[in-house]
């Protein structure tokens, strides 16, 4: 059931404003934040409040303008939409306290909480997109609008990081461009809202250049090797940025324009005759495994978390490029799984930095004993990530398993088990060092009249990311949980009535 | 009461000309006034404009006999779907001229300033006058006061390279008028007509021929000229760097386009003729366009200067709108008649917020304006977002032509060119990225930039409207669409491969 409602609009239009008054009245410290909490809450209200309806199969859309006849800028909450939304703006309140903290006495900070809102709102325009135009608008925005935060430092290394993350994710944004274009031209249409628009009648040849040219060109955000260059490099940013953007929103749009592309451009059935998803599964596999091992070799906290985000994201593709249910359906719940542990990392590796100091992981012996809160949500995000059972990174890798048997693809599950091996291959060392060496030379204590490990805006974000991540493992089948809103999702793309085995 | 707006279509041209021949006159005593009486006439030209267009919305194109002498015998005013450009342009000038106020203080003497605003009047005249003529001739005498008094803008400035500048562009102008000229004489002595359907339908009967052919060539080549594409763009860059800036926004923005203009109304005689297969020149034109993307891009890749920078750019985005018109599909034409209008305002745009950071700072290379934007927060955003929309980056005023035409590229099946376009855009952004960097990430090397004020209103104001404008058609892409539609989708039955 289609509804049209104007919250599908004003979600990103929220943040949108919230930018607006942000950059007009930023120099007070209290109306950025005010304007900030405001726009962060109202959002989250207003995609909260469209959950119980998608959780009834209820499809919120509403059309802007007609851009070209017949192609407008339309919006459209659909479940993976509702899904993915859900997650950007949860994260946006996370982020903001944590980036207040951590922001502190740092310069230009009118312009870093102006862009930090415009970021959140293009998330949500793509999450909401009725098309592939309208998609492509907010993609390219969301490139334009992270530009500032990457090179926020200012020096010459930020600039130069700045430069090659525009370089990949231009080029990339060029090929999306060209993608639509041709889907257009053959289609006839742009919408997201069946499916699969394309059909075989196209012809073989122009069928290959459009997927092509949408993978490479979503599939620049996403990480996937061997377009995955400007990631680590764009490190150098704030870590609040790196938290939200580089680990949540810039990657995930790619994967989610991975997704879309698969499930709604091309369809899984004429994917399935093409037999193009194949080597996307197999490049997907290789980033898993190659981002992994790529990521044991890091000793630098920040560079060993983007390789790892590498890795993970890679799960998500390979999750939609195995063209069944269940491999969906952990394609989607990671999306959630994957920014929750992997936002807590980055908030933990912040404050730890923030506090002490410490950037590389051999100088973390110890550090256990001195930010124990922290280390412990560390610990629980590491865990999920290494796929323990009851851990919410377990939930993606069961099913994406079972996706892969259903493929008949068994060689995929040794590829999960194997990656999982490499994951602990790399956080558990740090988890070693952390609690089970004594330190090199005493930590500094906290500075007097201070109780807490680490200044409480950044504490409390970590301690509720972590809490979340325990939830997302431990009470998946509730309803209102993201995995049912997932099931949903699935349930649309594939035409199925339930999925759970 | 219906307004007989039709009664307006020849105020429009003869208000801003008239007005132009005052000028002097009104601004005897006090040389400022010039620059009010310039925008009073221009308001009402615009007023004018907008009536004109309304009635062409409602009621579909419409023409005006002058002195009561139908065509084809007397001269026609002829108002359709290309002439609704002269309401984006009347209204350019309307923001432009309050710009000028301030800034030309600086730059030239106030005893110049009639002469100035005169100047500019009548290029507004020639230009609106060369969008609604329906005569041969009245579009080669329009050519001319566009011409002329453009030259004569590029020299007002008056310092060192001006005058050399002017010149240059004074004399490859006057060849491809000569051109012009030459052709619509030849028109005439073939078909014994000035009046452009009356040419074309005269030409169906006469059939093919040679004489045909050279008139076309000649036409083709003249405007070519006038919209500066590659290889004939050598007299751009120097006279709309060298200009001072309000007049390098309305050469580089709006001069330029008469050759564009020019073009399509060759189109309409030859189509409506039929009598010229017109396939090869138009894949020559998609080559032609294609290289000039690509080279103006390149050619501003190494400039320092912003304004030279700028003029460059201009050269890559004719390049857009040729590679549109020679793809020949409906989308292509679309999209290369919308540019027509978004290329001019991004440019006048640009062009104002360099100006006004030149103004302030009294710099213009890249490399004495580092971190200009602290100083002029507003104006440096303007040219950010100028910058992200010329590229044809979303959401802005820029994309909505980069989508049209290569969606016009895929129609027409010609692949390659939609790939061209695509990438070929964003090879310039290389250079504006070093300009985004050096305004905003990087330390002022000079104290008057780091102390300079950010730009009284009166010049403020014109850029910010202008930026907010290119933020806002890249949302509402769709609305220049349905006046540039109809004539394109009138103009292809007989056009293409």
């Amino acid at each position: 059931m289609e509804v049209v409602d104007a919250r599908v609009i004003l979600a990103p239009t929220v943040s949108f404003l919230c930018a607006a008054l942000v950059f007009a009245t930023g120099r007070s410290v209290f109306w950025r934040r005010f304007w900030t909490f405001l726009a962060a809450t109202i959002k989250m209200g207003l995609v909260l409040s469209m959950l119980p309806g998608t959780l009834r199969g209820v499809v919120y859309t509403y059309q802007f303008v007609e851009f070209t006849p017949g192609i407008g800028i339309g919006f459209r909450a659909d479940a993976y939409g509702m899904f993915f939304s859900l997650v950007s703006s949860t994260l946006w309140v996370l982020t903001t306290i944590y980036a207040i903290g951590y922001m502190q006495g740092d310069k230009d900070r009118v312009r870093f909480f102006g862009f930090f809102a415009l970021c959140v709102s293009t998330t949500v325009g793509v999450s909401f997109a009725e098309n592939l135009l309208t998609f492509f608008l907010f993609y390219e925005t969301l490139t334009i609008c992270t530009y500032p935060l990457v090179v926020h430092a200012e020096t010459p290394e930020a600039l130069r990081a700045g430069r090659i993350y525009l370089t990949y994710t231009l080029i990339g944004g060029g090929f999306a461009l060209v993608g639509a274009i041709m889907t257009l031209n053959v289609a006839g249409t742009l919408t997201l809202a069946h499916p699969g628009i394309l059909s075989g009648d196209a012809g073989f040849g122009t069928l290959l250049v459009i997927f092509l040219c949408l993978i490479i060109g979503f599939g620049v955000k996403a990480g996937i090797m061997p377009l995955h260059g400007w990631l680590p490099i764009a490190m150098v940013a704030p870590t609040p940025v790196s938290a939200l953007l580089h680990a949540v929103a810039v990657v995930k749009v790619g994967a989610f324009g991975v997704t879309r592309v698969i499930y709604n451009v091309f369809g899984v059935e004429l994917l399935q005759q093409l037999g193009f998803a194949t080597p996307l599964a197999w490049l997907a596999a290789f980033t898993i495994l190659a981002g992994s091992t790529i990521a044991l070799t890091q000793d630098h906290l920040k560079r060993r978390l983007a390789y790892s985000t590498i890795s993970q994201l890679s799960y998500i593709v390979l999750g939609a490029a195995l063209l069944t249910p269940l491999a969906a359906t952990a394609a989607i719940i990671h999306v959630a799984n994957q920014a929750f542990a992997k936002i807590t990392m980055f908030f933990v590796v912040g404050a730890i930095t923030k506090t002490t100091g410490k950037k590389y992981v051999s100088e973390l012996d110890g550090i256990g004993a001195r930010m124990p809160w922290s280390m412990a949500a560390f610990t629980i995000a590491a865990l999920s990530f290494v796929g323990v059972p009851l851990f919410a990174g377990f939930i993606t890798k069961w099913y994406l398993a079972l996706g892969a048997l259903q493929a008949d693809a068994w060689w995929f599950v040794l590829v999960m088990i194997v990656s999982s091996l490499l994951n602990a291959g790399y956080w558990f060392p740090i988890i070693h060092r952390a609690y089970f060496r004594t330190a090199q030379e005493p930590w500094p204590p906290p500075p007097p009249g201070r109780r807490l490990e680490t200044h409480k805006t950044l504490l409390i974000p970590i301690l509720i990311c972590a809490a979340y991540v325990l939830l997302l493992g431990v009470t998946a089948e509730v309803p209102g949980m993201p995995f049912s809103v997932a099931q949903v999702a699935v349930e649309r793309a594939f035409g199925l009535p339930g999925v759970t085995p | 009461m219906t307004v007989p707006w039709v009664e307006a279509l020849p105020w429009t041209v003869v208000l801003p000309l008239v007005g132009a021949a005052l000028t002097p006159a009104v601004a005897a005593r006090r040389p400022r006034v010039a620059g009010y009486w310039a925008w009073g006439v221009l308001l009402v030209t615009t007023a004018l404009a907008s009536g004109l267009v309304v009635e062409l919305a409602l009621r579909g194109p419409f023409s005006y006999a002058l002195g009561g002498w139908a065509a084809p015998y007397g001269i026609e005013l002829r108002f359709d779907h290309f002439s609704a450009w002269v309401l984006p342009l009347a209204a350019l000038f309307v923001v432009i001229v309050p710009f000028s106020w301030r800034y030309l203080d600086h730059v030239m003497p106030a005893g110049r300033l009639p002469a100035f605003y005169a100047l500019l009047l009548l290029n507004c005249g020639g230009m609106i006058g060369f969008c609604v003529t329906g005569d041969l001739f009245n579009l080669f005498v329009f050519t001319e006061v566009v011409a002329l008094s453009s030259y004569a803008l590029v020299a007002v400035g008056g310092r060192g390279l001006a005058a050399y500048a002017a010149l240059k562009y004074l004399f490859i102008g006057a060849v491809s008028s000569l051109l012009m000229l030459f052709a619509v004489a030849q028109l005439f002595v073939m078909t014994g007509s000035l009046n452009m359907a009356d040419v074309a339908a005269r030409l169906a009967e006469l059939g093919p021929g040679v004489p045909v052919m050279v008139a076309f060539a000649a036409l083709a080549v003249s405007f070519m000229v006038k919209a500066a594409m590659f290889p004939v763009h050598v007299w751009l860059p120097d006279a709309h760097a060298i200009a001072p800036s309000p007049v390098s926004a309305v050469l580089s923005g709006m001069v330029v386009k008469i050759g564009i203009v020019g073009m399509l109304r060759v189109y309409q005689i030859y189509y409506g003729a039929g009598v010229l297969e017109l396939g090869p020149f138009n894949q020559a034109l998609v080559w032609l366009g294609a290289i000039s993307i690509v080279m103006g891009a390149f050619f501003a890749v190494f400039q320092d200067d912003i304004k030279l920078m700028l003029a460059y750019s201009t050269i890559s985005n004719i390049g857009y709108i040729v590679l549109g018109l020679g793809l020949a599909s409906p989308y292509a034409v679309i999209g290369a008649s919308v540019h027509v209008f978004n290329h001019a305002l991004i440019k006048a745009t640009l062009f104002l917020a360099a100006g006004a950071i030149i103004h302030q700072t009294g710099y213009r290379t890249l490399s004495d304006l580092r971190g200009v934007a602290r100083s002029m927060p507003q104006t440096a955003a303007a040219m950010a977002v100028g910058a992200v929309s010329i590229v044809g980056l979303p959401p802005t005023a820029g994309f909505v032509c980069k989508w049209f035409i290569a969606l016009g590229a895929f129609e027409a099946n010609q692949a390659p060119f939609g790939f061209a376009l695509v990438f070929g855009a964003l090879f310039i952004f290389i250079y504006y990225i070093r300009m985004v960097n050096a305004f905003y990430f990087q330390q002022p090397v000079h104290a008057a930039v780091a102390e300079a004020r950010d730009v009284p209103l009166s010049m403020r104001g014109p850029i910010v409207l202008l930026a907010t404008l290119c933020l806002i058609l890249g949302v509402l892409g769709g609305i220049p669409l349905s006046f540039v539609e109809p004539a394109v989708l009138d103009l292809l039955p007989a056009w293409g491969p």
